[in-house]
């Protein structure tokens, strides 16, 4: 019985296992579930373990049971389209004003992220227009209106929980927030970069054991016993250069930022460096990449040990890459291309990841990414890809 | 066992949703361990305590702590006593007999206890991998050994196990495996109000209106560090009708006191004061 189901589930990208499936089974045969909306309850709770699922689990089931269309990568194009319409803002405010049917003096006082809600809005509404509504075809009795991605958040989950169907309460995605392409918070970036703590004893053994005291004075018997130990102490180095130079950079400035809020707390010893685009001669220690260079020849110096860590959209003019005078600033000239300068970083550390804040199904459109992609292991700027990068950072 | 046949339906200090209140049966018949996660002050911790006094079984709690190992967990020998016992000899233990000084941890006094019991693991996520991994074959298996003396503890009856964890790590795939798993919301405004009720039942409801309705602005502010939850809107209430000259109006107005009691970050604090003073949050 619902093998079918198990499998959407599986090919979903749902981590489910066969026990957990015969565990519910199990919940079926002692006839704890009488109808669709305990199965979903039910099925939920033994299948699905993390609640990063819950929003694909939610929609598989819709699917499954109701033959609602499965999601497809609408909101991955609705973000690049939104991201090309911010670009084209920012060049040609004009034009875009009367393409919106929008005064020009009226766009000025939005946000770039109002802008890009109200655009998504208003494509949404065209698109609706267009294929006649006919986004959850096939749904039978559920009313087709109130829940066509229009209004994602719009029917409110809790007190009036006894009378609505399953599939209704599938339909309406509740847990989208914390689906795995949901924000990344600062706590989840602190998680994922607690793993790169690496505590090993150091310094004089000058801490007394109580435990293994007491257990060696046992064993002595009753004679006493002291042990020693030594101090537990991180050793990690970290250096992290963040590119915060650029347009191209601006809309991950934020989650960027997350990142290097949260590092500051996590390690004693880390050092942050900033760059525009690429890598050059030199790096900065100064955000406004101004005031304190620091020469790429001198991180020789540093312990081989140290980990770095660079986070970049690695989207550039391919000759800044390539050319021995690319970069776009005419004081930076090392006569060495870029390219040499990641090279001889990458050598210089074993541990080094690339970070890159845009989504790796992207990742083939941009030349300059690949190049660097063989440079540098480099990583999504997700939660998963954060993970990624951590245990690559933490291997031997 | 006839204390299958029962189920939960909810508590007197507790309010519940009937999706959890399923999962909560489900999984007490399948007799595997139910996995809590949530945002803090999302009353995952209550829900064992509910569980326990609906249910009228008694509840052992076992805060998880970071240093923590898994025999703690299960049994102390507790070789100080003995040592102080065989250098002075002046207590009825009996030195040879080391059973004498093996005293059960929580899991090990869920594990004896005369009746079933609701065993809490508070804050699982707190603990390393291998505690995690390690705890779940006890509870698998059921049964534990006391190396010291070389005996299998067995449960007498299997407790309704409820584990709780910040949501900030995931827990290990064999963990998972072995639990069902419920993942409790932020509650609504609607959901909020009644839990409101349930805590003030004579509160004024233009009061509680504009509570609520500030608490979810307020919530919503950006680069907040640690938001405030269930349990500091209702510290907040309290400090609110405690206060004599406090109208319910003054918060429609943008006039809000004790923000104190619901930003507890010196950072979050000050932007809240800020966000506040700078325009009106209604």
């Amino acid at each position: 019985m619902f093998i079918g189901f198990f499998y959407k589930l599986k090919e979903a990208g749902i981590p489910v296992s066969p026990t957990s499936f015969l565990t519910l089974h199990k919940a079926l045969s002692r006839g704890l579930v009488s109808s669709l909306d305990d199965f979903y309850t039910a099925s939920r709770a033994v299948l699905v373990k993390s609640e990063r699922y819950f929003d694909l689990f939610d929609q598989v089931f819709a699917h499954h049971f109701e033959g609602a269309e499965m999601p497809d990568y609408e909101g991955v194009e609705l973000d690049e389209l939104a991201r090309s319409l911010l670009e084209s803002w920012l060049k040609d405010p004009k034009t875009l004003a009367s393409a919106l049917d929008l005064d020009e003096s009226e766009i000025a006082k939005l946000t770039p992220d109002e802008l890009i809600e109200y655009f998504k809005k208003r494509l949404k509404e065209q698109k609706e227009r267009h294929d006649g509504g006919g986004r959850w075809i096939g749904t039978g009795g559920t009313s087709p209106v109130g829940h066509s991605g229009n209004h994602p958040g719009g029917m409110r989950v809790g007190g009036g929980s006894r009378n609505r169907s399953a599939v209704k309460v599938a339909m309406e995605r509740r847990y989208r927030d914390y689906s795995l392409d949901g924000p990344l918070t600062q706590a989840m970036v602190g998680e994922a970069l607690k793993r790169l703590r690496n505590m090993i004893p150091a310094g004089p053994k000058n801490r007394v054991n109580v435990d293994e005291t007491i257990y060696q004075t046992m064993k002595n018997a009753g004679e006493i016993e002291i042990v020693f130990d030594r101090v537990l102490k991180d050793r990690l180095k970290i250096v992290i250069a963040i590119d915060n130079g650029g347009w191209s950079m601006d809309p991950y400035v934020l989650v960027v930022q997350t990142l290097f809020d949260y590092a500051r707390a996590q390690f004693k010893d880390l050092k942050i460096y900033y760059f525009h685009n690429t890598v050059y001669g030199t790096i900065w220690q100064d955000p406004s990449r101004y005031k304190k260079p620091q020469k790429i020849e001198e991180f020789a110096r540093f312990d081989p040990e140290t980990r770095l860590v660079l986070v970049g959209d690695a989207s550039m003019a391919p000759y800044e890459l390539m050319a021995s005078d690319g970069s776009i600033h005419i004081e930076e000239r090392s006569g060495k291309p870029s390219l040499e300068c990641l090279k001889f970083l990458a050598k210089n550390f074993r541990h080094s990841v690339w970070l890159n804040p845009m989504q790796s199904n992207m990742w083939g459109y941009t030349q300059t990414i690949s190049v660097i992609g063989r440079i540098f292991p480099m990583f999504e700027l997700s939660i998963d890809g954060l993970e990624k990068a951590v245990a690559h950072l933490m291997a031997k | 066992m006839t204390s299958e046949k029962k189920s939960f339906s909810g508590a007197k200090r507790y309010v519940l949703d009937d999706e959890l209140a399923k999962i909560v049966n489900i999984s007490m018949a399948l007799e595997m361990p139910l996995l809590l996660k949530g945002e803090p002050g999302t009353g995952k911790t209550m829900l064992a305590h509910a569980i326990a006094e609906n249910l009228g079984m008694p509840l052992i709690v076992l805060n998880v702590k970071s240093s923590m190992k898994l025999v703690d967990a299960l049994y102390q020998y507790d070789t100080l006593t003995r040592l102080n016992d065989s250098r002075f000899g002046d207590s009825k233990r009996d030195v040879s007999n080391i059973e004498d000084y093996i005293k059960m941890g929580k899991i090990g006094q869920a594990f004896t206890a005369g009746e079933r019991t609701i065993l809490l693991i508070d804050e699982i996520d707190k603990a390393d991998t291998d505690f995690q991994d390690d705890m779940l074959d006890v509870l698998d298996q059921m049964e534990f050994d006391i190396i010291e003396i070389d005996k299998t503890i067995g449960a007498k009856n299997r407790p309704v196990i409820i584990i709780t964890s910040n949501a900030k790590k995931d827990l290990s795939d064999p963990f998972l495996g072995r639990c069902n798993f419920h993942h409790i919301a932020f509650p609504d405004p609607k959901m909020m109000r009644r839990i409101i009720r349930v805590h003030f039942p004579d509160i004024d409801s233009e009061l509680m209106e504009s509570a609520v309705n500030v608490f979810y602005k307020l919530r919503e502010l950006d680069g907040i560090e640690k938001r405030p939850a269930t349990r500091e809107l209702v510290n907040w209430l309290r400090a609110l009708k405690s206060d004599p000259d406090f109208k319910a109006k003054d918060l429609g107005k943008g006039d809000i006191p004790y923000l104190g009691v619901l930003f507890k970050k010196s950072q979050d604090y000050e932007k809240a004061v800020n966000t506040v003073s700078r325009r009106r949050l209604t």
